[in-house]
């Protein structure tokens, strides 16, 4: 390296700065947001270089968090802080902490990676002394996780899902030298351990904005120089892979792909498995707390597979399925106390802020209730995950998913195609949510509402779960309308379990901490009529947005794509009929009052 | 998006270094921040080192024939970035006569880059003209520094009866302070004493006169980079807090 930097220096008027050592740790969330947005956020702890000579230490600079551009390594902010907080809101303030917070919401920053780094900068000037591009020299070493041969294996964080890997990022065209370029030495030839800790020496030229033409330059210099080869990622990215990440590898959307020409319980068994694998992924989260996402998205993998084992009737033999789908509602009931504490922990800051300001502290004993209330729910929860009935659970699944057909019993619609079963299921979906919302008046009782929603989030789970089987794009507007109808409900429903919720934490607070909870009544009590304020608007939209989705064009559609065969009565104007007599189990896979307020999260 | 604008009929009271010093300030917070040098002199351009130049100069940029961000340009420091002055610049006033909306089109020029920076900083060239015009439309504060002198405050009164009488002018603060005050003059204290009591536009931080300002035509850095610890460096910084906290 001495002598490409010495080769640099000879050709072109660089300034070198005095090379560093640092110690850098890459943070993101565990559905990788910030590298959604093109950044890499790191905690940068600089070294002190012994001096040659000896004598004393020079002064570093303090530790700070360094968020970057990922493709020009421009700074984008920087925050001197001596730990990384778990969450964005507890950042010292300024506009930095604030755009981060807007990212990352309530996911916690979680430390995937820390390399030690010797950098060294040469700054390619002008003759007015401009720095007009960087050339960044990297030696580096991961030093967390342990990756000695033979080491920790336990990369935090999503696992290297070695999918598409398609952000390597050249190809939008374009001034290409808007965006940094990598070179390692190409004496690395034999390829190297990908278990090592050292990572090659890096060479990136970052490009000054406006000055496209001398970073040009600075790589037409490298390039020259036979010992380098353009590499495949820069430092960050490399050591991201060094211990088995692969940014963007996690989303909470269900990507599953199905076969049309399969079986329906290939489909049924597709599907739960890619559901399994997200409560998999999202169990330890869940049981360390470490943001209440984990949680939230557990338990949509648990709602979707309940739906799932709801339209698996007649595909999976009736004992296993009866078992599983008591199993599963089982473990929607141990995870709803903590989830409606999360979301009342998460909507908290909105409730203090829409109080008057002199009654806002007030409320503050019911945020310290709720804390602790929080606390004991989620023990509670990891005690079940603990159980020997959530372990007899997973493995007998397991078992079943792996070899689907080796069980007894009877299930005649098993070996149905697997399009005509899904159809099937979402048009008995579809025309239940139609004859119930028909009914719904502006004096209809919020429980029969609340099964409306239900119906809802039925064919919208069947819709989700068997997208892969039908045109994306005549699906997705009805996707689109419908959802249109689950917010007004969403909203409606949320509104009424919170106040019913304020009533029980109320009351609860009056045994806890007697007649001193009079004030933080008051104030709840306030925000109870602002609720009642939230659920009378929705109910007032509902009628025209179900009106939207009940419209001709959507009928028609839904007919066209999902309806059965029927050559004697195959009007596209006809309105879906009453369903048949089978198909009034609307609440059997009912969920919790409280998947209402999952809506607000789950995007 | 804030836009700062640095102002005043009268040149050589410190226009510049408030712009670069307080864009500085504002960048090392961590607010993306953005210096259009707008006056041909191009101090500000100056003292980031980059050069007074931009392609198709000013007529350019006026009837958007190049877009304003393709003009800026990085400066050595984070967060803060430069659309250069260029010698052009001193017939922008006749570019600015022949566009259409000639009083908005500098506030319609960077309203797109709204997305992309917390501050804009406009450094202005001294008189009133259709450029400074098109300053006070675009800005939501115009910062001006006031020499003690009598005849540097004449200048701010003339400033404020334009503003007054001028018509469809966008409702934006008037900043002002003190700015190369020299305190073992007599007349600096007393005038500074009678303006700081009479208006309460006048803010209460006052920027020295010292060498250390003088020195950043030969560091070519913003003040507050090379002599942050500096008595003048603390006033800027000082001045900034009060500027954020009246916004």
């Amino acid at each position: 390296m001495a002598t490409l930097v010495s080769g640099l220096e000879r050709r072109a008027p660089f300034d070198r700065e005095p090379d560093r050592v640092v110690e850098r740790t890459i943070y993101d969330t565990f559905d990788w947001r910030l590298h959604a947005e093109g950044t890499v956020l790191e905690h940068e702890r600089e070294v002190p270089i012994p001096p040659a000579r000896g004598g004393r230490l020079p002064q570093v600079a303090r530790p700070a968090l360094v968020w970057r551009a990922a493709d020009t390594g421009e700074v984008l902010g920087r925050i001197v802080v001596d730990h990384v907080p778990r969450f964005a809101s507890a950042l010292p303030d300024g506009p930095i902490a604030e755009r981060l917070a807007d990212i990352l919401e309530m996911r916690a920053l979680l430390p995937f990676v820390t390399v030690r780094d010797h950098q060294s900068v040469l700054r390619l000037l002008d003759d007015e002394g401009k720095t007009q591009a960087r050339v960044l020299i990297d030696q580096a070493t991961v030093l967390e996780p342990d990756l000695e041969p033979g080491g920790a294996d336990g990369a935090p964080g999503p696992d290297a899902s070695d999918g598409d890997g398609g952000d390597t990022g050249d190809g939008d065209g374009g001034d290409e030298s808007d965006t940094a370029s990598a070179y390692e030495p190409a004496h690395a030839a034999e390829p190297t351990d990908p278990r090592s800790p050292r990572i090659d020496p890096m060479v990136e030229v970052l490009p000054v904005r406006g000055y496209p033409r001398a970073a040009d330059e600075v790589a037409d210099l490298l390039a020259a120089q036979v010992v380098l080869r353009p590499a495949d990622r820069d430092v960050v990215a490399e050591a991201l892979h060094r211990v088995g990440l692969h940014p963007g590898g996690y989303s909470s959307k269900l990507k599953v792909r199905l076969d049309p020409a399969s079986t329906a319980l290939d489909v049924v068994v597709a599907v739960l498995e890619a559901l399994l694998a997200a409560m998999v992924v999202n169990e330890p989260g869940t049981r360390a707390d470490t943001d209440s996402e984990f949680l939230h998205d557990f338990r949509v993998a648990v709602r979707r597979s309940r739906s799932v084992l709801g339209f698996a009737k007649g595909v999976v033999p009736a004992d296993l399925l009866d078992h599983l789908r008591a199993e599963f509602k089982w473990l929607g009931d141990i995870t709803t106390p903590t989830r409606d504490l999360d979301v009342y922990l998460l909507t908290y800051d909105d409730f203090e802020g829409s109080l008057p300001d002199p009654i806002q502290p007030d409320l503050h004993p019911l945020k310290s209730f709720l804390v602790e209330q929080q606390a004991l729910a989620h023990a509670e929860l990891v005690a079940n995950l603990d159980s020997i009935r959530y372990a007899e659970l997973l493995q007998r699944y397991r078992s079943w998913l792996a070899d689907p057909t080796a069980v007894p019993g009877n299930a005649p619609e098993a070996q149905v195609p697997a399009t005509e079963f899904a159809a099937s299921r979402v048009w008995k979906a579809y025309r239940s949510l139609v004859k119930d919302g028909r009914r719904i008046t502006d004096d209809t009782p919020p429980p029969q509402v609340h099964e409306l929603r239900k119906d809802g989030k039925k064919l919208r789970y069947a819709l989700e779960c068997f997208a892969g089987l039908f045109p994306a794009e005549d699906v997705a507007p009805l996707v689109k309308e419908l959802k249109g109808v689950q917010d007004v409900l969403g909203d409606f429903q949320d509104a009424e379990v919170q106040k019913d919720s304020l009533r029980h934490f109320g009351e609860a607070l009056v045994v806890e901490r007697g007649p001193a909870a009079a004030t933080t009544l008051l104030a709840m009590g306030y925000l109870i009529e602002q609720l009642d304020e939230r659920e009378q608007r929705a109910r007032a939209q509902f009628a025209h947005r179900f009106e939207r989705f009940d419209a001709h064009h959507n009928r028609v559609r839904f007919r066209r794509l999902f309806a059965p065969a029927r050559p004697d009565h195959d009007s596209p104007h006809d309105p879906p009929g009453e369903p048949s007599p089978g198909s009034g189990d609307s609440a059997e896979h009912a969920e919790g009052p409280t998947g209402a307020h999952d809506s607000r999260t789950s995007g | 998006m804030k836009v700062l604008a640095t102002y005043n009929i009268k040149g050589g009271v410190g226009k510049t270094a408030t712009a670069v010093n307080l864009a500085y300030l504002a960048a090392a917070s961590g607010a993306r921040t953005l210096v259009w040098d707008l006056d041909p002199q191009g101090a500000a351009s100056f003292y980031f080192r980059v050069k007074p130049k931009v392609k198709g100069g000013s007529e350019a940029l006026i009837t958007g024939r190049r877009a304003l961000d393709r003009a800026i340009k990085g400066t050595d420091y984070d967060n803060l970035d430069l659309i250069p002055a260029d010698f052009s610049y001193r017939n922008m006033d006749l570019e600015l006569g022949e566009a259409k909306k000639r009083t908005r089109r500098i506030d319609l020029l960077i309203r797109p880059l709204a997305k992309s920076y917390d501050y804009v900083f406009l450094d202005c060239p001294p008189s009133i003209s259709l450029v400074s015009e098109n300053v006070f439309r675009a800005a939501n504060a115009l910062l001006v520094p006031l020499i003690p002198t009598t005849l540097s405050l004449r200048t701010f009164d003339q400033l404020d009866a334009f503003l007054d009488e001028h018509p469809g002018r966008k409702k934006q603060k008037i900043l002002a302070f003190f700015s190369m005050v020299d305190n073992r003059k007599t007349l600096h204290r007393e005038l500074v004493e009678k303006v700081t009591a009479d208006r309460k536009d006048v803010l209460a931080t006052q920027i020295p006169a010292t060498s250390d300002i003088e020195r950043m035509g030969v560091h070519r850095q913003p003040l507050p980079a090379f002599a942050p610890k500096s008595r003048s460096g603390k006033a800027y910084a000082e001045l900034w807090a009060e500027v954020v906290s009246r916004l």
